[in-house]
């Protein structure tokens, strides 16, 4: 920790040491990558569009001239931040998508060029005394050093900002869109908004650019633009898909609409105690087959340690359907998926078909399935779950589009039909039908999990959250809800019920409270009491790294920092 | 006394409700609302306003304040204390549930810290300039100076991480666990917070025990012939007591309040931890309720303190 400290200051001293050199009139000292002179890759854009050839001073926002955003991106050493601020665990992002097949290579790459930054404000005729507004709401340290350091690569540039945390309505204030998409102005104040996104499928990351998009509050609509990410979303086909998004990655890196800066990875922890029989880890913040069934632990009692337990009720899975581990056991979901997220076999659907035209898919679920109360699990359930995800605030973007594809959805929603018409029922199948393709369908389903309709069709899908289920739920996965004791511990039992049986020999899986942070799981670790865990946090994976009898596994997620840009005409914030 | 008592009683209601009205505005003036907290600011992006409103208008959030806060005080007449915003289980059962833990907790940290305060302190008086009174001196400026945390992470890493004698935190390993089987996991919280306050007594009853050794009163007793330890027992301690008593008695709100910083550090399951995460996500019916019963409980130690006080030094009289 004192290292990353003293690396951070070290950044922080030395690019001081640069802006100063560059105010008296010295070349600043730059290192190899600095030489770069110009984006690199295939699609490298030396004429900038935008708003490139005008005025940074005459378009309502300076941030309007693509030269501007531009410069931005070039001013930031994102390698040095990852190597300091990150200590190596993270990866410098080249665009929204991370590295691996969904990802363009060729797109244009704003190496660190501070002196390419400065010719292109010059060339944008930027206006010296403006100060950019950026926003955050993270209230971790990391962030506040990620926030300052920035500051200090443009101030290198001559390029002023002010940074401010976000408090309360943070939807109001960052994604509120303006009522004309093309002239605006802004509905928000900022300039620039740091946060992330933490994506199920590409379309989350690129869908909010839509001139359509309910939360798009910082692009105004580009020519061409809205037709890419439409012909993303018009198939289910997973080679169509991946040239579409990489059309999308590269409209976005040209025009520089936002600024990503870097990949979060997940590190998962395991003990010695723990044999996980080979399993390939991933994504754990959404829900792939781990193979639990199979895991053998060497405690005599054939427990295994975990966090993740309520703290004040079990969160409903709407808005995170795999974040914790015991949404990932407790429900079973209608098909499965793998490490990497994409939908593999049937889980209670036996089997599962999708029509030529990928306007409907049939369910066929298992013979005999049971909820742990030993209530029956039919088609009815699935059906019910579909129209309370339509119904529910709070339930996942991508999910939410899948649903509102589905025949029927918005007369379901308006009360205008009494059920969802898209979903028939004939014994044991279930067919859902579409109006259109639903290029995410598949994964929804894989992610999704079916809820008991015998214990929820009374909950107010408004307040689902806050319905007593969520003190003990019941569920159909492979581990039941045991002993809970709010705040302090779970623990879930293996269900003898469940379709299959595995090698393994968990038998009980203790979880400690914990919200989405577990400031606890270091402590907990070196106690011997952490058997398997996730997080994103570096600190906590040195920590952990450093104890002999745990290890720590890394996984590329789709998580992605990022800067948005407010591109619409606003009045500067700070005068 | 019983008049002193009634009518300190009923000035209590008029105190309460504006207190309870400050509260309330408290948590208004604080930015945001419940449902920034039920939905994590990254996936806020994908929620529409109609969404959310309709989230807000389901959790009544959207009433104006001043309706909001006498529904609730209607409702608190009425014996309802309401329900949590985050889960919607009756605060009345949350309390029910995290109670038992705080009780535990801090009453053996105030028995713990008021009897050994109380004897180190008259030991360190009568000792008064001895290496005892410097050795008590000193542990007292220690607890005092010394955070709660990090006490409790000096303990956690030596004690748990280290010496494996005890648990690194939580209040029990499963819940059919007797009182004996749970206490390893007390004994650590129960000593740091503790030691913490038996500083903060001991110092009361060292300086308290040297002022009333001083006075006329003790000079007389001795010269009545009286042995030393029973002045010094009987009409030293006895008079010495009503600072400290006053201390031990406004310290009894933990009961309900919990604390908060040790609750944290241990892991420990109690109405501090619920009380911080219900400010945190503005569960305002949560906080509210612990506001005020704790609030509730400052006054009536107030009471208390008076009351006994006045038992333990004749010269008070109450009315």
């Amino acid at each position: 920790m004192k290292v990353k400290k003293l690396l951070c200051l070290l950044l922080s001293a030395a690019m001081l040491a640069a802006a100063v050199a560059g105010c008296s009139g010295e070349k600043p000292a730059q290192d190899t990558a600095a030489n770069a002179p110009e984006a690199t890759g295939g699609g490298g854009s030396e004429e900038p569009g935008g708003n490139a050839g005008s005025d940074a001073q005459t378009a309502g926002t300076p941030l309007a001239d693509v030269r501007v955003r531009q410069a931005l991106a070039y001013a930031i050493d994102i390698d040095a931040i990852v190597e300091t601020l990150f200590d190596g665990k993270a990866e410098k992002a080249v665009s929204f998508t991370a590295p691996g097949d969904w990802l363009n290579t060729e797109i244009p790459v704003y190496e660190y060029n501070p002196e390419k930054a400065k010719e292109l404000l010059k060339e944008a005729n930027w206006p010296a005394d403006y100060t950019l507004d950026v926003v955050y709401y993270y209230d971790d340290q990391q962030t506040v050093d990620l926030m300052t350091i920035i500051g200090q690569y443009w101030q290198e540039v001559g390029v002023k900002a002010q940074f401010r945390k976000l408090e309360g309505d943070l939807a109001s204030q960052l994604w509120v869109p303006p009522a004309d998409m093309v002239n605006g102005p802004a509905a928000v104040k900022w300039d620039l908004a740091y946060a992330a996104v933490a994506a199920l499928s590409e379309s989350e990351f690129y869908n909010r650019f839509a001139s359509t998009a309910s939360n798009n509050s910082s692009v105004p609509r580009q020519d061409g633009l809205d037709e890419l990410i439409e012909r993303s979303n018009a198939t289910m086909d997973t080679d169509e898909q991946k040239a579409a998004f990489k059309d999308i990655q590269q409209f976005v890196a040209e025009n520089v609409l936002a600024m990503p800066l870097y990949h979060q990875v997940c590190f998962i922890y395991t003990s010695n105690d723990l044999d996980t029989a080979g399993s390939v880890f991933g994504n754990d913040q959404f829900s792939y087959e781990k193979n639990i069934l199979d895991w053998t632990i060497s405690r005599d009692d054939h427990t295994m340690y975990t966090n993740g337990g309520p703290q004040e009720f079990f969160w409903y899975p709407m808005v995170n359907p795999g974040y914790m581990i015991n949404t990932e056991l407790v429900f079973d979901k209608l098909i499965n998926a793998d490490s990497s997220l994409n939908p593999t076999d049937g889980m209670l659907a036996e089997s599962y078909t999708v029509s030529e035209d990928g306007l409907s898919i049939e369910f066929v679920l298992r013979d005999g399935l049971t909820w742990h109360d030993g209530e029956p699990l039919t088609a009815e359930d699935v059906k019910f779950t579909l129209e309370l995800m339509l119904k529910a605030p709070g339930t996942n973007a991508v999910a939410s589009e899948v649903m509102q594809a589905i025949t029927g959805a918005a007369d379901f929603i308006s009360g205008a039909a009494g059920d969802l018409a898209g979903v028939t029922i004939d014994g044991s199948k279930v067919t859902v039908s579409f109006d259109k393709v639903s290029a995410n369908a598949l994964l929804v389903f894989s992610q999704w999990p079916v809820l008991p309709k015998h214990c929820l069709e009374n909950a107010d899908p408004a307040a689902l959250q806050q319905d007593a289920f969520w003190q003990k739920p019941i569920g159909s996965g492979p581990f039941m809800v045991d002993e809970v004791v709010l705040n302090n511990y779970a623990t879930l039992k293996r269900w003898d019920g469940y379709y299959k049986q595995g090698t393994g020999n968990i038998e009980t899986i203790y979880m400690f409270a914990s919200g989405e942070n577990d400031s606890n799981l270091v402590v907990n670790a070196t106690a011997g009491k952490i058997d398997y865990a996730w997080s994103k946090s570096t600190d906590e994976a040195k920590a952990i790294e450093a104890l002999d009898f745990m290890s720590v596994n890394v996984a590329n997620i789709r998580y992605t920092r990022c800067f948005y840009i407010n591109q619409f005409p606003h009045e500067a914030n700070i005068k | 006394m019983a008049t002193y008592t009634l009518r300190k009683v009923l000035s209590l209601i008029p105190m309460m409700l504006f207190i309870s009205f400050l509260i309330y505005l408290g948590i208004e003036l604080m930015p945001g609302d419940a449902v920034d907290f039920l939905i994590p600011p990254d996936a806020l992006a994908t929620m529409s306003a109609e969404q959310l409103n309709a989230m807000r208008e389901s959790l009544g959030l959207n009433d104006p304040f001043l309706v909001r806060y006498f529904k609730w005080l209607g409702g608190l007449l009425q014996g309802e204390f309401g329900y949590s915003i985050q889960s919607g289980v009756p605060v009345a059962t949350l309390m029910k549930n995290h109670l038992p833990a705080t009780i535990e907790l801090t009453v053996t940290a105030l028995i713990f810290s008021s009897i050994f305060g109380v004897l180190f302190g008259v030991l360190s008086a009568l000792k008064k300039g001895s290496l005892i009174d410097q050795v008590f001196s000193l542990i007292g400026m220690v607890g005092v100076a010394v955070p709660q945390f990090l006490l409790g992470l000096i303990c956690i890493n030596a004690f748990a991480l280290h010496l494996n004698l005890l648990p690194a935190g939580g209040r029990m390993a499963s819940a059919g666990q007797s009182f004996v089987e749970r206490l390893p996991y007390l004994v650590m919280p129960a000593l740091v917070l503790g030691f913490s306050l038996t500083a903060g007594v001991m110092r009361y009853a060292r300086s308290s025990m040297l002022d009333s050794m001083g006075r006329d009163y003790m000079k007389t007793a001795r010269a009545k012939g009286i042995p030393e330890w029973r002045v010094n027992l009987l009409h030293g301690l006895r008079t010495a007591l009503t600072p400290v008593v006053v201390l031990i008695g406004f310290r009894l709100p933990m009961l309900i309040g919990g604390a908060v910083v040790i609750e944290e550090v241990f892991q420990w399951p109690g109405i501090g931890s619920l009380f911080v995460n219900a400010v945190r996500s503005q569960n305002t019916p949560l906080v509210m309720m612990i506001g005020f019963f704790s609030v509730l409980l400052v006054l009536i130690s107030s009471i208390m303190v008076d009351i006994v006080t006045a038992f333990l030094d004749p010269r008070i009289k109450l009315g």
